[in-house]
């Protein structure tokens, strides 16, 4: 059995009054890509950035390779090598891409891997080496999610948490990142995606959680999930895409 | 008087607002508030450099070698004792109910401590002039323009070409993003809160070798800083040291053409006009400002 990389137990957070997760528990083992899948509003943006560290739990623990990171700061969490590639994708416009791909490896660790890193970002996604020294604002929607993802990568991480990938893509650039997602799993980044487009997540996942209205409802593999008439009735449309 | 001279002397003058405007940018571009006490935190690195001419008799050039560092760490140490938490909170009204109080708090210690008369430096080439081509040029306001040139330059690379810098810019832009990338914010925001400070520190001096100066001067020089700030467009250094010069330039020519008496009515004109038909500045980029 490969190692438990990521554990979250009876995790709840709420914002004020709103609760948003409620005891929540799940578990990522190294080398997996796993997927969290349910519908908006759902909690699954809380969980990875309560993960990252941006939000305070209500209680629950995470652990993440041994340690209790619960109350760590969001930098010593990425200094363990877990990080988030937020909704939206956040980068920095006005900056150029080798400069977004330089802050994803600021701390010290990740810099010292930095040329390593940087070759392994271009080699997964050869457009950021062209557009290097463009600014970030002036790529493509695929482009700036590979940007995204680099920059990530570059922070030399063990777990990667991808907020909706495919947000505002066509089905055919979501397929590519999805090919790239899996490319970066096969070099032994384990992956833990957040994703909307059910249907096309749950074919690249090792296993899968659904989560509603703050709560995990069903967990198995990929295949599980897609066979599973509740799944395909709630979220797997008859042309196979969300809702 | 020459219209060049006008120009000339406008653009000197006009260095201090530069200078303080750049501060301003800075702080805004991480804090996302108009850091109003500006123009008092100058007004007492002025007191300062008055102080250390008068009792140590420091020429006020070499001042800013106490005097910059100094503010630097003034500006970290305002920054965690007053900003730290305000600043992390999405509600932006409460940073500057806090840069309100401080600047009302540093008017008062400066009462207390130097008294309501204004006050002033005369030091040996303080009159100097530079004559030629026709032109009369005060070398003390030759100087307020290289100090805005020189800190100018420095803030520049700073931002460009230090790591650190290039954490300020990406602050400026996201801050959880940052965050997000392992970088400490809050560091970095109170570095470019310093940075900022630091300016004020430099503006100081260059008052205080041209200026007389009361406790009460400060927050009319911030809002001169305001509007060159408005010119010159928020969110890029040098647009501001440039919205500075300009400010400088319709000030002096307000008060040739016009009157003395007419020149804040048409400086406060000008920055009207600036905000409903500019917002972006004369050199501001539209979107530079983005989320909060
Ligand atoms: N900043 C916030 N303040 C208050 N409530 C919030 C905030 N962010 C999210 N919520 C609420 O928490 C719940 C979970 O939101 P979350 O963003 O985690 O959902 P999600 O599953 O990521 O949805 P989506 O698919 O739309 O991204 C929702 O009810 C949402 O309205
Ligand atoms: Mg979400």
């Amino acid at each position: 059995m490969a190692n438990l990389l990521l554990e979250i137990n009876n995790l709840s957070v709420a914002y004020g009054d709103i609760r948003a997760l409620m005891d929540v528990s799940m578990e990522v083992y190294e080398g997996e890509i796993v997927a969290l899948v349910g519908s908006n509003g759902a909690g699954k943006s809380t969980l990875l950035k309560t993960a990252a560290g941006l939000l305070r739990p209500q209680a629950g623990q995470i652990w993440f390779d041994g340690h209790d990171i619960s109350h760590m700061s969001t930098k010593h969490r990425v200094d363990r090598g877990i990080v988030l590639v937020p909704e939206g994708r956040r980068l920095f416009q006005t900056l150029t891409v080798l400069e977004n791909l330089k802050l994803g490896a600021y701390l010290p660790r990740a810099r010292a891997n930095y040329a390593e890193s940087l070759e392994r970002v271009f080699d997964l996604f050869p457009v950021l080496k062209e557009r290097a020294n463009g600014k970030a604002g002036l790529l493509s929607g695929g482009e700036q999610q590979m940007l995204a993802i680099g920059r990530a990568v570059m922070a030399h991480p063990k777990l990667v948490m991808i907020d909706e990938a495919s947000l505002g893509l066509s089905p055919i650039l979501t397929r590519r990142i999805f090919d790239l997602i899996v490319a970066l799993n096969q070099q032994g980044t384990t992956v833990l995606m957040v994703e909307q487009n059910i249907h096309m997540a749950l074919n690249v996942c090792h296993r899968a959680y659904v989560m509603k209205t703050g709560h995990i409802v069903l967990s198995g593999t990929g295949e599980e999930l897609l066979a599973n008439v509740d799944v395909r009735k709630a979220y797997v449309g008859e042309r196979g895409s969300k809702l | 008087m020459t219209l060049i001279q006008i120009l000339i002397n406008g653009i000197l003058l006009g260095s201090m607002y530069g200078i303080a405007a750049a501060g301003l940018s800075l702080i805004f571009g991480t804090m996302r508030i108009i850091f109003i006490a500006q123009g008092t935190v100058i007004v007492f690195f002025a007191f300062l450099v008055y102080w250390l001419f008068v009792k140590a008799h420091i020429d006020p050039y070499l001042c800013l070698l106490i005097i910059v560092p100094f503010a630097f760490l003034v500006g970290l140490g305002l920054f965690y004792a007053l900003f730290l938490r305000a600043a992390a909170l999405e509600d932006k009204n409460v940073s500057l109910l806090i840069a309100v109080g401080l600047m009302y708090l540093i008017e008062n210690a400066i009462l207390k401590v130097w008294s309501a008369s204004p006050r002033g430096i005369n030091f040996s080439y303080q009159g100097a002039v530079l004559a030629g081509w026709g032109l009369r040029l005060s070398w003390v306001r030759i100087g307020l323009f290289a100090l805005a040139m020189v800190s100018g330059l420095v803030v520049y690379l700073f931002l460009q070409k230090t790591r650190l810098g290039m954490a300020v810019r990406a602050a400026a832009e996201d801050m959880e993003a940052t965050t997000l990338q392992g970088i400490n914010s809050g560091w970095v925001c109170a570095v470019s809160f310093a940075v900022g400070i630091g300016l004020a520190g430099v503006a100081g001096v260059g008052m205080a070798t041209v200026y007389s100066f009361d406790y009460q001067y400060g927050f009319t020089f911030a809002l001169k800083a305001l509007v060159a700030l408005s010119l010159g467009g928020i969110g890029n250094v040098f647009g501001a040291l440039a919205g500075g010069l300009l400010l400088g330039i319709i000030e002096n020519l307000s008060d040739f053409y016009l009157s003395i008496g007419w020149t804040p009515a048409v400086t406060y004109g000008v920055f009207i006009l600036v905000l409903i038909f500019l917002p972006h500045g004369l050199f501001g980029k539209r979107g530079v400002v983005k989320k909060a």
